[in-house]
């Protein structure tokens, strides 16, 4: 405690600076000065004022040696020490200030306003106090028309937002609905179109019925699930060449309970050629499978994938499958 | 330097690994390392060691050093200053032969004659307590003025008129004597 007590003697902190202090001390200096600031600051001054007493040729001859031997030991502090030299003199050149001066520091509120109503006359008082009165209560009622107006402002602008916010809830909705029109529209194109193909080769087909053809003229062929793209033998359906219609039978996981399907055919560059939707399941002989018809005229020879989609009940479709084959074609 | 314990090398790696065990990561690691390197350079100033910054960055590079070895260091602050302290003892052992040879050869030791610029520094503090505001510009220089007696009359009077604690006026004088030499420095190396 007493140690403690004694570092704060900034008579102890200068013999510290001058290198007066056993080891013990000067340690017991240095951990405190690293871990309290404040303390660091009054070491930085003692040291400020030793410099001054130094330029001062205030320190005694001893401590003037120490001094020198210490603190003119790094470039820095000899900068300090030319610095305070400068400072010394310039001080020592400005006029002296004999008288005390108003006050550097503002007076508090109170004193201003208490020495400025005792210079005023009885009159001149009234008048000021009825002055302040009123400007009190102008502001008063002033600070509550602000609110009332700043709250009916926040208010409006919040109804705003919420109007905005609908009404772009309400452009959102619109563009959905229109873009799914779109789809819908381009679907029912696509569904037409295949359809009358459809219909054209069921035609050409039933012309040709009446006679007998000796050639097969539709080509069928089983997909299976669990061929990959990279398998080595692919399912092949071989076109002949007067075959009209393909019959793809889509082999499905009897326990798939999808009420319904929809295909997509693409070749294996990824361009769609064929895709229908609404296709059902028919079970037979314990396999299940969905049967698709297309022309024969849409497969070219080449790779093929077929992308196989269940329809959930909510009406998201999900992928059941994929299946790949080969087409060619048989001269006949 | 001390340049047997030279061959150590920091390298990126060993002072991010200082960085982290003196903060966690490193941000709050650079922030103590400067903190730490501030208070090393006060330390060897204090001691009277010619070069502090340097003998700082020493004391830095073998706490790295440590580390790197995979030493296990709970107070970094503490660590270090014991570092310091030990490198501290070689300084002086070698200022000691230093002086043991000077005196052998018939040399005193350097005596400190002044600065050479002492006008260009008067010019440039003139300069620069023209930066500060009026009332700081006469604080400060009556804080300085005078001798002994006169010094101690003029601080008393400045604190009358100021009305405040001892240690109040003696802070702010501390913080605008430095903001001065910051600022006379500069000039001086501008010049």
């Amino acid at each position: 405690m007493q140690m403690a007590a004694d570092l704060n003697n900034e008579k102890l902190i200068a013999q510290y600076l001058l290198g007066e202090l056993p080891e013990e001390q000067q340690v017991e200096i240095e951990d405190r000065a690293f871990q309290d600031k404040d303390y660091l600051a009054t070491i930085t001054a003692v040291e400020n004022d030793l410099i001054d007493e130094y330029v001062r040729n205030e320190l005694s001859e001893k401590e003037r040696g120490r001094f020198e031997s210490r603190f003119l030991a790094s470039a820095e502090r000899r900068k300090r020490v030319a610095f305070a030299k400068a400072l010394t003199g310039v001080a020592a050149e400005a006029p002296v200030v004999e008288k005390a001066r108003p006050a550097v520091v503002a007076w508090s509120w109170r004193e201003s306003l208490e020495a400025f109503f005792r210079g005023l006359t009885p009159v001149g008082r009234f008048a000021m106090t009825a002055a302040m009165l009123l400007l009190l209560i102008g502001g008063a009622w002033l600070l509550t028309e602000m609110f009332r107006l700043r709250n009916q402002l926040n208010r409006m602008q919040a109804e705003n937002q919420s109007r905005q916010n609908e009404r772009q809830a309400l452009e959102q909705q619109v563009e959905a609905e229109r873009r799914r029109n779109e789809e819908l529209a381009a679907r029912l194109n696509q569904e037409k179109q295949q359809r009358e193909q459809t219909d054209e080769s069921l035609r050409q087909l039933s012309e040709s019925a009446e006679t007998p053809a000796p050639k097969p003229i539709v080509a069928s062929l089983i997909l299976l699930p669990g061929i990959s793209r990279g398998a080595g033998e692919k399912p092949r359906l071989v076109l002949p060449e007067n075959a009209r219609l393909a019959r793809l039978q889509i082999g499905i996981d009897p326990e798939e309970t999808y009420k319904a399907f929809a295909v997509e055919l693409r070749t294996i560059g990824g361009r769609q050629i064929w895709n229908r939707e609404n296709l059902i399941a028919r079970e037979r002989r314990g396999a299940r499978a969905v049967a698709l018809t297309l022309p024969a005229t849409v497969l070219k020879p080449g790779e093929y994938e077929l992308r196989l989609k269940g329809v959930a009940e909510g009406g998201n479709s999900e992928d059941v499958g994929f299946y790949y084959f080969n087409v060619t074609r048989r001269q006949d | 330097m001390l340049n047997s314990r030279q061959k150590w090398t920091l390298t990126q790696d060993a002072f991010d690994r200082l960085l982290i065990v003196f903060g966690g990561d490193r941000e709050s690691g650079s922030e103590k390392y400067l903190e730490i390197r501030s208070n090393l350079t006060r330390f060897f100033e204090w001691r009277g060691c010619p070069f502090p910054e340097d003998h700082a960055d020493e004391t830095m590079n073998r706490v790295a050093k440590k580390v790197a070895e995979g030493e296990e260091i709970q107070n970094p602050s503490g660590y270090a200053m014991g570092v310091a302290r030990l490198l501290l003892l070689e300084i002086l052992k070698g200022r000691q032969r230093e002086q043991s040879a000077l005196t052998e050869m018939g040399h005193s030791s350097e005596i400190y004659e002044g600065d050479d610029d002492g006008e260009d520094r008067l010019t440039c503090l003139r300069n620069c307590l023209q930066t500060l505001s009026p009332d700081n510009r006469e604080l400060i220089l009556q804080y300085y003025q005078g001798e002994k007696s006169e010094k101690i009359q003029n601080r008393k009077k400045l604190l009358e008129r100021l009305g405040v604690p001892v240690n109040t006026l003696r802070m702010r004088a501390l913080r605008l004597r430095e903001r001065l030499q910051g600022c006379v420095e500069e000039c001086i190396g501008r010049a």
